[in-house]
């Protein structure tokens, strides 16, 4: 009897975690023309990960992107600073990127709130991005993050 | 015998005047020890509360390191080469001239270096709840400067700031915040390489036979 809970109990848990990770497609490269600046912004899906999508925005494009997600911006990179926001319930974060940088990467994370999670946007170097966004889910060894719209 | 009688009289009477004075002091034994109780909570909360804040980190404000010189130009003009116009040390910003021979290049970099405490462990941290640090944010800001006349390198500056500000479940600064800080802070610190520097650059490119900037421009 009472391995038939743990049982339950252990697969409830499983769907639960893995019904809350994104769908889609496999993380990659994606392509730009020369005058656009690419910033893949990535969520690694960690235990505990909050479940909130907040949009992010970087330039005029936004996108939600949930635990075990990416989106890759291209932004058109003029003279300007290319701002990427995420705002929260109770915080929001902001992050500059320089108009010459042509590949970006910053990682979505969620810290502690009063009541809802707070985003950040924390950015990250390449190797590191690199290894983080192909090791994306706590649960799934080797797991990219997967492509949200 | 009889001693030791008295003996055993003294300690029954002293037994007894102890068990006698039960009833009439319990309530002040109460009283006595609620007091302790509540004495002892007092302090408890007291000392829980300094190691709270005693033991969390104290960063310094966002503000830079150095300290802020009112900016003036420099003793000469120069033309940007390379760089942002709106993204420069406030001498070099001052001190912009398109018909300059006289070049400036200006590069800045940042890295970042976040930390954050795992969600694990400041779940069960009580400190957490009372604002302690979840975490900061840092940012160092790598700056480099060069002044080149024709193909004569007068000046070459580079400087590197790390500003760092923590946040915590109440309070948080964005990424944007640090990173003008710590921008802010390695060009004041260029500005004031800059300022120790003025008088052989101006001599330099005196000497170099360019015509001063501030009189061409005149």
């Amino acid at each position: 009897m009472n391995r038939q809970v743990a049982a339950l109990l252990f697969g409830t848990a499983t769907l639960f975690i893995a019904g809350c990770a994104v769908q889609g497609r496999p993380f990659e490269k994606a392509s730009a023309p020369p005058d656009n600046a690419v910033i893949y912004v990535y969520r690694p899906y960690h235990y505990g990960s909050s479940l909130l999508r907040p949009a992010v925005t970087c330039g005029e494009d936004s996108a939600r992107i949930g635990p075990g997600g990416y989106h890759a911006f291209v932004v058109p990179s003029g003279h300007e600073k290319i701002v990427c926001s995420v705002e929260g319930a109770e915080t929001g974060d902001q992050v500059e990127i320089d108009p010459q940088t042509r590949v970006y990467y910053i990682r979505e994370e969620f810290g502690w709130g009063v009541l809802t999670g707070h985003p950040h946007l924390n950015p990250v170097d390449t190797d590191q991005a690199h290894t983080e966004i192909l090791d994306c889910f706590w649960f799934r060894h080797s797991s990219p993050c997967v492509q949200e719209p | 015998m009889t001693f030791l009688n008295s003996a055993n009289a003294d300690s029954r009477i002293k037994l007894y005047s102890y068990d006698s004075s039960g009833p009439a002091s319990d309530g002040s034994w109460a009283g006595k020890r609620g007091v302790v109780m509540r004495v002892t909570f007092l302090l408890t909360l007291l000392l829980a509360a300094a190691v709270a804040y005693g033991c969390s980190v104290q960063q310094p404000a966002v503000a830079p390191a150095v300290a802020q010189a009112p900016a003036r130009p420099l003793p000469f003009k120069g033309r940007l080469a390379q760089g942002d116009a709106s993204e420069l040390p406030s001498a070099v910003a001052m001190s912009l001239s398109s018909t300059s021979s006289v070049t400036f290049s200006y590069r800045e970099e940042l890295t970042h270096d976040d930390y954050h405490v795992p969600l694990i462990v400041s779940a069960f941290d009580p400190v957490t709840y009372v604002g302690a640090p979840l975490g900061d944010l840092g940012v160092t800001a790598f700056a480099s400067l060069s002044i080149v006349d024709g193909d004569k390198v007068l000046g070459d500056y580079t400087a590197k700031v790390h500003v760092s500000k923590s946040y915590s479940l109440y309070s948080e600064p964005t990424h944007k915040e640090v990173e003008q800080a710590a921008r802010a802070a390695v060009r004041e610190k260029i500005d004031q390489k800059l300022y120790r520097d003025a008088d052989r650059l101006a001599q330099a490119i005196a000497g170099s036979g360019t015509l001063p900037s501030r009189a061409a421009d005149k």
